[in-house]
């Protein structure tokens, strides 16, 4: 295993842009072509399903790597370190790549312009946390940070529209570790999950308040910054990180857990909740929950919006709820599976840490692996493009 | 349990900065035993192999006999079977420069190389004959599952050679294609071979530099494809060959069952990841407490290889067959406890560690 993979990284602006020297566009058989000639995806890709992820390399370096429907990678970008999640434009022809916390770059990429990427060094005394969302008119990118000397959650505000990117200010999250976000109400609130643990960029993956720690989802106003709601679990769940989120086709904020305490429980680890309605746990069979070892990965929906899948890597499983009934519909096996993508109103992609890109047609269908490029890891989140 | 992980990790961090790696943790004596007990014989064997094909491939070109043909199928199979031999070895010499997918593109289930075939065939284009030219093409072009395409029809019969108004063409190509796979196998042998190569990485890890950074990460990386391996060989090879029924099961799923070798090449990639398993030779490093491990790991290998053997007609024509069908029912719950002990109780015995997205997600 790589640990240093998880120290801070500073990155230093010319040897980043150096190592995108190495950016890559790829046959859809994995033999490079001389890229960004035409920028870093033929126009012609327009038309076909792609996915973005991060991932280790065979080498032990980090990369974005982009893929087709098939599994196949279609385009690579170095990162100096590793990565984690991504915003994803409206149009769907715009990404960002955020850092994993405790990292200190984003990237902005155009694929299908003949552009070179845009890095985004955090400000001073912030690091990212490793998602971030752009707004619904795809001009601003927000980032979830951590002021971390102040111990609070912030979400920086980028403009992406301009040559240039331009930090144009901040708003509190309403909590410690802010870690997913995402848009509702037509693009006017923010969703952020408030993971709870307060870590310092000194002690990377160290957490110094578990005894403490209590996350939350804050609904914020995006033009005033003003908390809406700030839901809570229950306190007996203070220890519940709430981290990762979807949004159903009937606009509830869906949540994955990650379980801090050692205290032997098995508990509730996925929730639901609208602005109005407080969270709702779902439950999930103790024969199953037990397996999961406490933690949920990626929470995505698929396209229709009717089911929720939540990956559990620490169990090898996938769950799939109904977004309807909140009641678990399925699971299926995946080692080390984490990153899900939707792909159609009901198909699912899923990346896993072996390699392993699986198609999944449906919830009660087996997961079909469609390509596992050797000595790769794939990173915790997948994104549709 | 994170916590614990991470606070070790650290502690381990800052010896490394103190001590060498042997000082505190020394897994070399398993990392030497695996490469010079398997890795670097398999190795040298597949390249064999592979310079035995070419050979063949010409004969039945030049001869189209039942000989020749013969012998060529024989050869084919020996060479798929050195393939399994070496193909969960997904580090290294195998994986640089895309030699894996290059000696076989697999999984396929969207059929990329049948298109891409079908597509070359129709253009007959004559770069696809010269085995430079071919190695800049597509990997799905490339090795031995675009050769079985064009060697074999679905029954297992060699019809390389057979009349047709691409024969001479398809000849060429299948002789591209082995030459090709010949140079790219003799090149991860050499690599291997090398003391100064690849396997200093693994043998000689250093903290400040490189990707293997102590004899730990060495072991990890071969004890870590054993493990794959087997997920492989369960999610990727026999699930899907199974389907959710027996009315489901599609046998072209399995690896090389189009020139009869699906069974041949399970049993070798099950006899490989065992092979290397021994080779390692963990038995000293394991607690009395832990020593069943190995022997019930050696039984269940056998349980399974033995069930494989004792299949005696191709899958594809067996696969329906209810006997056949539940045999390979039980094979899948085999690997998949094999893959649990591996995985959750050989490697927490070993304090090895693995499972990127399990052990440190965020």
């Amino acid at each position: 295993m790589h640990w240093t993979a998880t120290d801070r990284v500073e990155v230093s602006r010319r040897a980043f842009l150096t190592g995108l020297g190495g950016l890559t566009a790829l046959t859809a058989t994995g033999l490079s072509k001389g890229a960004m000639a035409e920028g870093l995806l033929n126009p012609a890709f327009l038309g076909t399903p792609l996915f973005a992820s991060a991932r280790r390399e065979a080498n032990g370096n980090y990369a974005l790597a982009i893929i087709d429907d098939a599994g196949q990678d279609v385009a690579r970008v170095p990162l100096p370190s590793r990565g984690h999640g991504m915003a994803v434009s409206p149009d769907k022809r715009r990404l960002m790549a955020f850092a994993r916390r405790p990292g200190t770059f984003a990237l902005l990429i155009d694929p299908f312009e003949q552009t070179k990427p845009k890095i985004l060094t955090s400000i001073a005394g912030r690091h990212f946390y490793g998602h971030g969302c752009f707004s619904a008119d795809g001009r601003l990118v927000y980032a979830v940070e951590n002021d971390y000397e102040a111990v609070r959650g912030v979400i920086g505000v980028y403009d992406v529209s301009g040559r240039e990117i331009r930090r144009l200010g901040e708003f509190e999250t309403g909590g410690i570790g802010p870690h997913d976000l995402l848009l509702t109400d037509h693009g006017r609130t923010l969703v952020v999950a408030n993971g709870g643990i307060q870590t310092h960029p000194e002690k990377p993956r160290q957490k110094l308040n578990i005894d403490t720690m209590a996350p939350s989802v804050a609904f914020i106003n995006i033009e005033t910054g003003d908390i809406l709601v700030r839901h809570a679990l229950t306190k007996d769940l203070h220890q519940l990180s709430l981290r990762h989120m979807a949004k159903d086709g009937q606009g509830q904020v869906w949540i994955g857990g990650q379980y801090e305490g050692d205290d032997g429980r098995t508990p509730p680890l996925v929730a639901r909740m609208t602005l109005d309605d407080a969270p709702r746990l779902t439950e999930i069979p103790g024969t199953i929950g037990a397996d999961l070892d406490g933690y949920i990965g990626s929470v995505v929906a698929n396209a229709s919006g009717d089911t929720i899948a939540t990956s559990a890597p620490r169990g090898g499983k996938i769950l799939f709820w109904s977004a309807a009934t909140g009641d678990l519909i399925g699971t299926q096996d995946v080692i080390d599976g984490c990153g899900l993508a939707p792909i159609d109103d009901r198909a699912f992609l899923i990346s896993d840490g072996t390699g392993g890109l699986s198609y999944l047609e449906d919830p009660t269908s087996r997961p079909d692996v469609l390509a596992r490029p050797a000595g790769v890891a794939w990173d915790n989140h997948m994104f549709a493009l | 349990m994170h916590k614990t992980i991470v606070a070790s990790v650290t502690l381990a961090a800052a010896v490394f900065c103190t001590a060498p790696a042997w000082a505190i943790d020394d897994d070399t004596p398993h990392v030497q035993q695996s490469i010079d007990g398997y890795i670097r014989p398999a190795f040298a064997k597949f390249a064999e192999e592979a310079a035995l094909l070419a050979p063949a491939t010409n004969a039945v070109c030049q001869d189209t006999t039942q000989e020749s043909k013969a012998e060529f199928s024989d050869r084919y199979r020996a060479l798929v079977e050195a393939f399994g031999g070496v193909s969960f070895l997904r580090f290294g010499p195998l994986i640089d420069d895309h030699r894996l997918e290059s000696l076989a593109f697999m999984p396929d289930p969207r059929g990329i190389t049948q298109r891409q075939i079908r597509k070359m065939l129709a253009e007959q284009d004559a770069s696809a004959t010269n085995p430079a030219q071919l190695a800049e093409k597509s990997v799905a072009l490339q090795g031995l599952t675009a050769l079985q395409l064009i060697a074999f029809d679905k029954s297992g019969n060699v019809i390389l050679g057979d009349p047709s108004d691409k024969r001479d063409y398809i000849c060429g190509y299948a002789e591209a294609i082995t030459l090709n796979v010949s140079r790219i196998t003799s090149k991860i042998s050499v690599e291997w071979q090398d003391p100064d190569g690849y396997s200093s990485r693994l043998l000689s890890p250093s903290p400040e530099t490189g990707q293997i950074r102590s004899s730990k990460e060495a072991i990890e990386t071969i004890f870590n494809a054993l493990v794959t391996g087997l997920i492989v060989v369960k999610d990727q090879e026999l699930l899907p060959a199974i389907g959710t029924e027996i009315s489901k099961s599609k046998a072209n799923r399995l690896p090389f069952t189009r020139s009869a070798d699906g069974r041949a090449y399970l049993i070798s990639e099950l006899e490989g990841i065992h092979a290397t398993l021994v080779a390692a030779n963990f038995s000293p490093s394991l607690g009395k407490e832990f020593g069943w491990l190995l022997n019930s790991l050696d039984f269940e290998f056998n349980n399974g290889i033995t069930s494989l053997k004792a299949i005696n007609q191709p899958l594809r024509q067996s696969i329906k067959d209810d006997e056949i069908y539940n045999r390979l029912n039980l094979l899948v719950i085999t690997v998949n406890s094999l893959r649990d002990t591996m995985a959750l109780e050989l490697a927490g015995a070993l304090s090895l560690t693995g499972g990127f997205n399990a052990l440190d997600g965020d």
